[in-house]
């Protein structure tokens, strides 16, 4: 019996620990939604920095292949990401509240950051892509999914921050 | 904890060669290390009473040396990582380089060229081609050795976000040099220290030079945080000011930065 609950403890933890990183996609006829959330243990000005260093991203993730620009209140980035390797985004930063909201996106989508701090030094990270209009249904289909991508960069960004979190040097 | 009149002046005379070199390595400019350094004693000296001892007074005179410094460092462009290329084109193009060179090699006593000296000069320009916070933060741990705690002092900072400096600004520095330093690197694009090698001392074998750097003996082991760290013990034996190729590589750099920057400037 004892070794059945453990089994079973076991098991729920590997699924929470599963869940937690993975990406979900909730589609409707004019609009798709993907998100995803991870824990990560550092302060969120690290995290922040990490977020809003535009000359940095391809360095730490492995989902961006460029990314100029500023990523400012106002800001204008050029970002080509490996979700379409020929094209590259234009967009403009539309929030900006500092180790909070960041949010980037052109006419036809918005990719929103949270940082949610908590009293045990964790931060959940949630990222949320929304595309869509009008004219979704005419191009929906040629859009790839997010859903592995979105879980790379919740995995990069967790693990790169953890590291600089964790700096051993006194 | 009070600072005495005595205390300072002792305490910035054991400080002022660390502070000179540090401001020379961040600003490239010889005669604002000089300037920063005096106005650094001439501020600390007017805020004595303002000293609380909070930090040491080492860490207190650099974050006013930096104070002084970083305003002046903003309003400057970032320099490319390539700043070599760039400035041995220069070079080449300009016979007033190399005839000073030759003659402040042959006229004074500080100016033997030493590979290891040009790794020293190498790091200091190509270092500012990191964001600004990052080359402050990387030379104040890997070549001064403050904590963290002290570097976020010296930065008016967090310690979250000096932590964040050092990292990347290590990582990138080692992808840097990993792909461009040819010491390191068999397909490294730059050759410039035993070029230059070849031309202040022909009569040297510059690789059998070179292997005399612990960094280029370890290069085979691949092991490019460690290669870093030798990179930086070669640093912090060498005072660019005291050093016996000193006036050799002032020259080198005063020349890099009126590339890079123009015509001197005052701070």
């Amino acid at each position: 019996m004892r070794h059945l609950l453990m089994t079973l403890s076991l098991m729920i933890a590997l699924l929470s620990t599963a869940q937690e990183h993975k990406a979900a996609t909730a589609k409707t006829t004019f609009h798709r939604e993907t998100s995803v959330s991870t824990s990560i243990k550092a302060d969120p000005a690290i995290i922040w920095a990490l977020l809003t260093n535009a000359s940095d991203y391809v360095r730490w993730n492995s989902t961006i292949t460029s990314m100029e620009g500023e990523i400012a209140p106002g800001g204008r980035i050029r970002l080509r990401s490996t979700l379409d390797a020929k094209r590259t985004f234009k967009l403009k930063v539309k929030e900006f509240q500092p180790a909070s909201r960041l949010a980037w996106g052109d006419g036809k989508g918005l990719r929103t950051f949270t940082l949610i701090p908590h009293d045990n030094g964790t931060v959940t990270f949630t990222m949320t892509e929304r595309i869509g209009g009008l004219m979704f249904p005419m191009y929906a289909k040629y859009i790839p999914s997010f859903d592995a991508s979105f879980d790379a960069f919740a995995a990069d960004l967790k693990k790169e921050s953890e590291a600089i979190a964790d700096h051993d040097q006194p | 904890m009070a600072l005495s009149e005595h205390d300072l002046t002792a305490e910035f005379e054991r400080t002022r060669g660390a502070l000179r070199s540090y401001i020379l390595r961040i600003t490239a400019n010889r005669q604002d290390a000089e300037d920063i350094t005096q106005e650094t004693w001439m501020r600390a000296h007017r805020s004595l009473a303002n000293f609380k001892g909070e930090s040491s007074v080492k860490t207190w005179l650099f974050a006013i040396a930096q104070n002084i410094a970083r305003d002046h460092l903003r309003a400057l462009k970032r320099w490319p990582e390539n700043v070599g290329d760039i400035c041995k084109e220069a070079a080449m193009s300009d016979p007033d380089f190399f005839r000073e060179a030759m003659t402040i090699h042959k006229t004074s006593p500080q100016a033997r060229f030493e590979i290891r000296e040009h790794i020293a000069f190498c790091f200091t320009c190509v270092s500012r081609s990191l964001p600004l916070e990052q080359q402050l933060a990387l030379m104040l741990k890997e070549v001064y050795e403050f904590t963290v705690k002290e570097i976020a002092e010296i930065m008016q900072n967090t310690e979250a976000m000096v932590k964040y400096w050092l990292h990347t600004g290590r990582s990138r520095m080692i992808d840097v040099f990993d792909r461009r330093c040819a010491l390191i690197n068999k397909e490294g694009a730059c050759h410039q220290c035993t070029e230059l090698n070849g031309i202040f001392n022909p009569k040297q074998n510059a690789q059998e030079e070179a292997v005399k750097i612990q960094m280029v003996r370890d290069a085979a082991k691949q092991d490019k945080e460690h290669l870093f760290d030798l990179r930086m013990v070669v640093m912090k034996e060498l005072d660019p000011f005291t050093s016996p190729a000193a006036d050799l590589q002032l020259h080198h750099l005063e020349f890099d930065r009126q590339v890079m920057e123009g015509r001197p400037e005052q701070v």
